[in-house]
């Protein structure tokens, strides 16, 4: 049972007696006390915290298949560090091309993302709507209106002819999305438009950092699959960039991302005190980023029992899962039909 | 699985085991571990700590279960070391 772990204290990571030993640092460079890692039980790394390695700890990280993620002070993704891929696969690599280079065959996996996520934001959307429906004072219809909203964009997207106008479809139907925020938690944030880079409000902050986090996940699964995360199929295969994992992100971000800041912050465990913010940009404190990544991990971690495979799936598995059916689909093998939640 | 394990060494090889035991699972005590592992890293574990081991006065004991739900944990004192995921 591989399990990422999260840097959050500075201090040096070493490899030790063929594993991993971090020795914290606190502010006046003092060395706490060294805690050894399991090597055979870390799945990836999590570096918030400022961290001192060296190239024999890379050397052995790489050896032992094992990613790191890195985030800057302000909470981006800054890079990771890959080892060196280990499930080549030629003929995978010359499928996943070959339908990336025809339009038609392109498409089709592109109009699945769109759809999957279509999906997922729709069963957010019912959700909040069977709640708030359920307090008799509030009269407010935004959310009823999104759904319908969402759902004419999801019959619309069997017409997209070619990628860019998915993609337009795709935008309004997060724009139709993101409206909806000020009415699930407007009274403690609001959102006041989606801004990125930098996020100006709360709001968009937790979206910016909880989509990275996803994001990376998608990224480590679809590192130990054999499919290659560089050539995607909504997203524009750009350079420098694992654009795959955005597509497949695409799909999980309304479960496991925006459902969890809902959560959060409708039980008070994020509130407008746990932010700081800066000119034109604003950003989380240090504990509530902790708490943030915290439940990010338990989501992933919560199972569901699988209604094909009839047993109990973790949400981190149902990723995997996802790149599975995609490799089945590019393999020829069987057609990609997206993850919906149904529940 | 679930895994708690204890041993008891000669002084000569009490070294050699911790190393090994740091490689799989946690260590909370001198001589204690947990950790979540497989039956493939148990079955690595014990090969290897068999070869460390002289089985006429060493001992390892391991308990197992299922899943770390059903083993309540109390710690009375110092906890020496936690076991989570965030650092």
């Amino acid at each position: 049972m591989k399990q990422p772990k999260y840097l959050f204290n500075a201090g040096r990571m070493s490899r030790k007696d063929n594993t991993l030993k971090f020795t914290p640092v606190d502010e006046d460079g003092k060395e706490g006390t060294p805690r050894y890692l399991p090597i055979e039980q870390v799945g990836d790394l999590y570096v918030f915290g400022s961290l001192d390695a060296n190239s024999a700890l890379y050397n052995f990280l790489g050896q032992e298949g094992i990613a790191v993620h890195f985030f800057n002070y302000y909470e981006h993704y800054t890079g990771s560090f890959m080892p060196r891929e280990y499930l080549l696969a030629g003929k995978m690599q010359v499928d996943q091309t070959k339908h990336y280079l025809a339009p038609k065959k392109r498409i089709e996996i592109a109009r699945r993302f769109v759809e999957g996520a279509a999906n997922n934001i729709l069963r957010v959307l019912k959700y909040y709507e069977n709640r708030t429906r359920s307090t008799p004072d509030c009269v407010d219809s935004t959310l009823l209106d999104a759904i319908l909203t969402v759902e004419r964009l999801l019959a619309s997207v069997p017409t997209a002819t070619d990628v860019p106008m998915l993609m337009g479809i795709e935008g309004n139907i997060r724009q139709t999305y993101y409206d909806t925020f000020d009415a699930i938690v407007g009274a403690t944030f609001c959102l006041d438009g989606r801004s990125k880079r930098p996020p100006r409000n709360e709001l968009n902050a937790l979206i910016s950092f909880g989509n990275m986090l996803c994001y990376t996940a998608c990224l480590s699964t679809i590192y130990h699959t054999q499919l290659n995360p560089t050539i995607s199929f909504l997203h524009e295969p750009g350079a420098r960039r694992y654009s795959l994992a955005l597509d497949i992100a695409e799909v999980f971000k309304p479960i496991l991302v925006d459902r969890l800041i809902f959560r959060m912050i409708n039980k008070r465990q994020l509130q407008p005190s746990d932010f700081r913010v800066e000119i034109g940009s604003c950003v989380m404190k240090e504990a509530a980023r902790k708490r943030f990544v915290q439940g990010f991990d338990e989501q992933l971690k919560e199972t569901i029992k699988h209604r094909v495979l009839g047993r109990s799936v973790s949400y981190r598995h149902l990723i995997k899962l996802e790149c599975y059916k995609l490799q089945k689909h590019l393999l020829g093998v069987e057609e990609y039909r997206p993850f919906k939640a149904w529940w | 699985m679930y895994v708690i394990l204890v041993y008891d060494m000669g002084q000569k090889r009490v070294g050699k085991m911790l190393k090994l035991c740091r490689r799989y699972l946690n260590w909370i005590q001198n001589s204690v571990f947990e950790g979540e592992m497989t039956e493939v890293q148990l079955k690595e574990l014990l090969h290897e700590a068999k070869r460390i081991m002289n089985e006429e006065e060493d001992s390892l004991i391991l308990f197992k279960n299922r899943d770390q739900r059903w083993l309540e944990k109390q710690i009375v004192g110092q906890e020496r070391q936690s076991t989570d995921n965030f650092l």
